[in-house]
């Protein structure tokens, strides 16, 4: 069942190269909060039970209510319809997308014959969700999809930290949550000023500072 | 102790945010600075706060090192926070904006402290992602289309490379499983129970991630943007502090890979990026049309030097401590009075500003005496610093080093000096020249701020000299 759910994941970060509407990012950020509320209430079972609602409460509310509902007001109030042409085309960047799939199946593969206890799809997905949220932020234009994909890498590192079992004190864990929800909260306000100011929001309009 | 540290901060801006009154924004922010001016005395005079609470004093603590870096974080925040109610005049902030901007420099300096005093490794990953949301804030600060531009690069840069970090700490936790711990006693404690492999994955994951925060070459597009747009004493803060507490987190880390007997992998690290910052800053440093953007290449050009100071072992350690006081309080200085010259002609430009000694002798001169101190003319301390680097480079057997660290730093020094010297001489432009008076608060903290860097220089007080060795003895 768990591995239904990771390769399901993953296929969304698939989907999510193959798509240019910014509302599918948004809907597709919210479906990865609610595969990864499963992963957290189906897989994990030793930790107590104060860290279990507090990661539901995270994955559930937080990374599929609040945020993905946040962003779509703002993408309502502001009318972006789609992304603008990405510096790389749709088809390469396919291309380019399998290619991170099939390197984070080959971390899996290489995760499952060394002995360090990691789960070995977990790692893989995870290691394939950074770096693919990592090649989207360098290859679109618009702000707001750097927003959605820095989301998207959030919830990579996330699983990651699912792969592996150790926990972090409830403090830490409060503290990683608000300053990711603060962070985000921060980008909007900036996307907005910048939708303000330079009547527009890609970043390569973003050019008045350089050292000449 | 700790609570007031952290605590009383943010309680002051919340009041002051509330009572929008200017008597109790000033009271808030200079109240703040006092305080974290006592806490390193009281600390060595051993007083003990009986009321706190226990998670606090776990989470919490002031180590040798910490010490060190919070005495730092304190004298430059002290002369940010005078300097400040200069900054308040010039702009004719209403109460409100004072208000505001009083939070959010306290919510900053709380984050910093937070870097520096936290005994858990992912606890200070969350004060270093803080310190960057705060900080931010305050970049766009006066509103306008650049500084938004600063901000909005700031923040999203550095987001991503801490959230680099932080995947850095979960692989650090796959080769620690048996440590089950961040706790940075744990670590150092069983470091070399720790995987080498993992161990080693982690740091380049959390070295490009604090390294984006400490603003080195490669990753340091942040850094003369952010830098050059904030107001005045923000940069003093952001060149003379924040880097600093990013530093002092890879400087934690490094600890680890020291007791793990891994350091020449790490000090690897630390010279390939230590010497491209410097290249780097060298090579824009002779093209600079910007004053304020060639402050903040100087930074990048002293936490270069700073890396190749951590690299070169217990002989540069040293030298990389002292460099970091040195580095901190005359950039502070340099930025505090590129205020004052911003104030006088109204534009960053290099070009636009000639006659400063003319315009204004107090402010020429302080452009001038901090930027030998930046540069490192004796008697300030960064050139016994930089004297000591040479001299670790000779004791480590890589003296041939040393050819392309002093030719980068001659290239620096003259760029800067080139610069200064144009600004400051010559005939000032008769718009510029009639000024009212600067009130103290636009050069006494600059003044004190050089004193004490020719004090540390000519003749070190005790209880600096303890601070500092206790700083050193932090490393095994």
């Amino acid at each position: 069942m768990t591995d239904i759910l990771i390769i399901l994941l993953g296929t969304s970060m698939l989907y999510v190269f193959a798509v240019s509407r910014i509302e599918a990012y948004v809907k597709t950020l919210a479906f990865q909060g609610f595969l990864l509320f499963l992963l957290v209430i189906i897989d994990i079972q030793e930790i107590d039970w104060l860290n279990i609602a507090f990661l539901s409460l995270e994955t559930l509310v937080i990374k599929t209510m609040v945020i993905p509902y946040f962003l779509f007001t703002v993408i309502r109030k502001n009318e972006i319809a789609r992304e603008v042409e990405p510096y790389i085309t749709q088809f390469y960047s396919l291309i380019i997308a399998s290619a991170i799939f099939i390197f984070g199946f080959v971390a899996a593969f290489w995760a499952a014959t060394t002995n360090a206890g990691i789960k070995p799809l977990y790692f893989g997905v995870s290691i394939m969700l950074i770096v693919s949220s990592l090649f989207l932020i360098v290859n679109r234009k618009t702000i707001i999809t750097h927003i959605l994909c820095y989301m998207m890498l959030e919830n990579g590192i996330f699983l990651l930290s699912l792969s592996v079992a150790n926990e972090l004190p409830l403090l830490v864990n409060l503290g990683v949550l608000l300053d990711l929800f603060v962070g985000v909260y921060l980008f909007v306000i900036f996307f907005n000023k910048i939708q303000e100011m330079y009547d527009g929001s890609r970043i390569d309009e973003l050019t008045d500072l350089k050292d000449e | 102790m700790i609570a007031l540290v952290l605590v009383l901060p943010v309680c002051l801006g919340v009041c002051s945010l509330i009572a929008k009154n200017r008597l109790v924004n000033r009271i808030a922010l200079i109240g703040t600075a006092m305080v974290y001016v006592a806490v390193p005395f009281a600390q060595g005079m051993n007083i003990v706060w009986t009321v706190q609470p226990s998670w606090l004093t776990t989470y919490f603590q002031f180590d040798t090192i910490g010490l060190y870096f919070f005495c730092i974080m304190t004298v430059v925040f002290c002369s940010a926070a005078v300097y400040s109610l200069f900054y308040f005049k010039i702009h004719a902030l209403s109460a409100k904006q004072e208000a505001l901007y009083v939070l959010e420099i306290l919510l900053f300096v709380v984050s910093m402290s937070g870097v520096i005093l936290s005994t858990h490794l992912a606890l200070l990953w969350v004060f270093v992602e803080a310190s960057t949301l705060t900080s931010a804030m305050l970049i766009y600060f006066e509103k306008k289309k650049s500084s938004l531009e600063a901000a909005w690069k700031y923040v999203f840069i550095c987001s991503i490379g801490i959230a680099l970090a932080f995947v850095g700490i979960i692989v650090l936790s796959i080769g620690s499983r048996h440590i089950d711990s961040f706790f940075f006693r744990d670590l150092y404690a069983r470091a070399t129970e720790i995987n080498p492999f993992w161990l080693k994955v982690s740091f380049a994951f959390i070295f490009v991630g604090l390294g984006t925060k400490i603003g080195v070459a490669p990753i340091h597009a942040w850094l003369p943007d952010a830098h050059s747009e904030a107001p005045s004493p923000v940069s003093a803060l952001l060149s003379g502090a924040l880097l600093n507490s990013a530093l002092l987190g890879l400087l934690r880390v490094q600890e680890i890979f020291i007791r793990a007997r891994l350091d020449s992998f790490s000090n690897f690290l630390f010279l390939i990026t230590g010497m491209l910052s410097l290249m780097v800053s060298a090579v824009f440093m002779l093209r600079l049309k910007n004053y304020k953007r060639m402050l903040a290449y100087s930074s990048i050009e002293n936490m270069g030097i700073l890396f190749i100071g951590i690299a070169l072992g217990r002989y540069g350690l040293f030298a990389a401590l002292l460099h970091t006081l040195a580095h901190s309080l005359s950039k502070a200085s340099l930025f505090l009075t590129s205020g004052n010259i911003l104030y006088f002609y109204k534009t960053k430009k290099i070009d636009e500003v000639n006659g400063l000694l003319k315009t204004d002798p107090r402010t020429g001169w302080l452009w001038i005496v901090s930027m030998l101190a930046i540069v490192g003319f004796p008697p300030f301390p960064i050139f016994i610093s930089k004297f000591l680097i040479i001299k670790a480079f000779w004791l480590n057997g890589m003296s041939w080093l040393a050819i392309p660290f002093f030719l980068f730093v001659v290239v620096v020094m003259y760029g800067m000096g080139s610069t200064v010297f144009k600004m400051a001489f010559g005939d000032s432009p008769r718009t510029t020249a009639v000024h009212s008076k600067l009130p103290a608060s636009a050069f006494v903290p600059q003044l004190v701020l050089l004193i004490i860097l020719c004090l540390i220089a000519l003749h070190m007080p005790r209880q600096v000299m303890d601070v500092l060795h206790g700083a050193t003895i932090f490393f095994q």
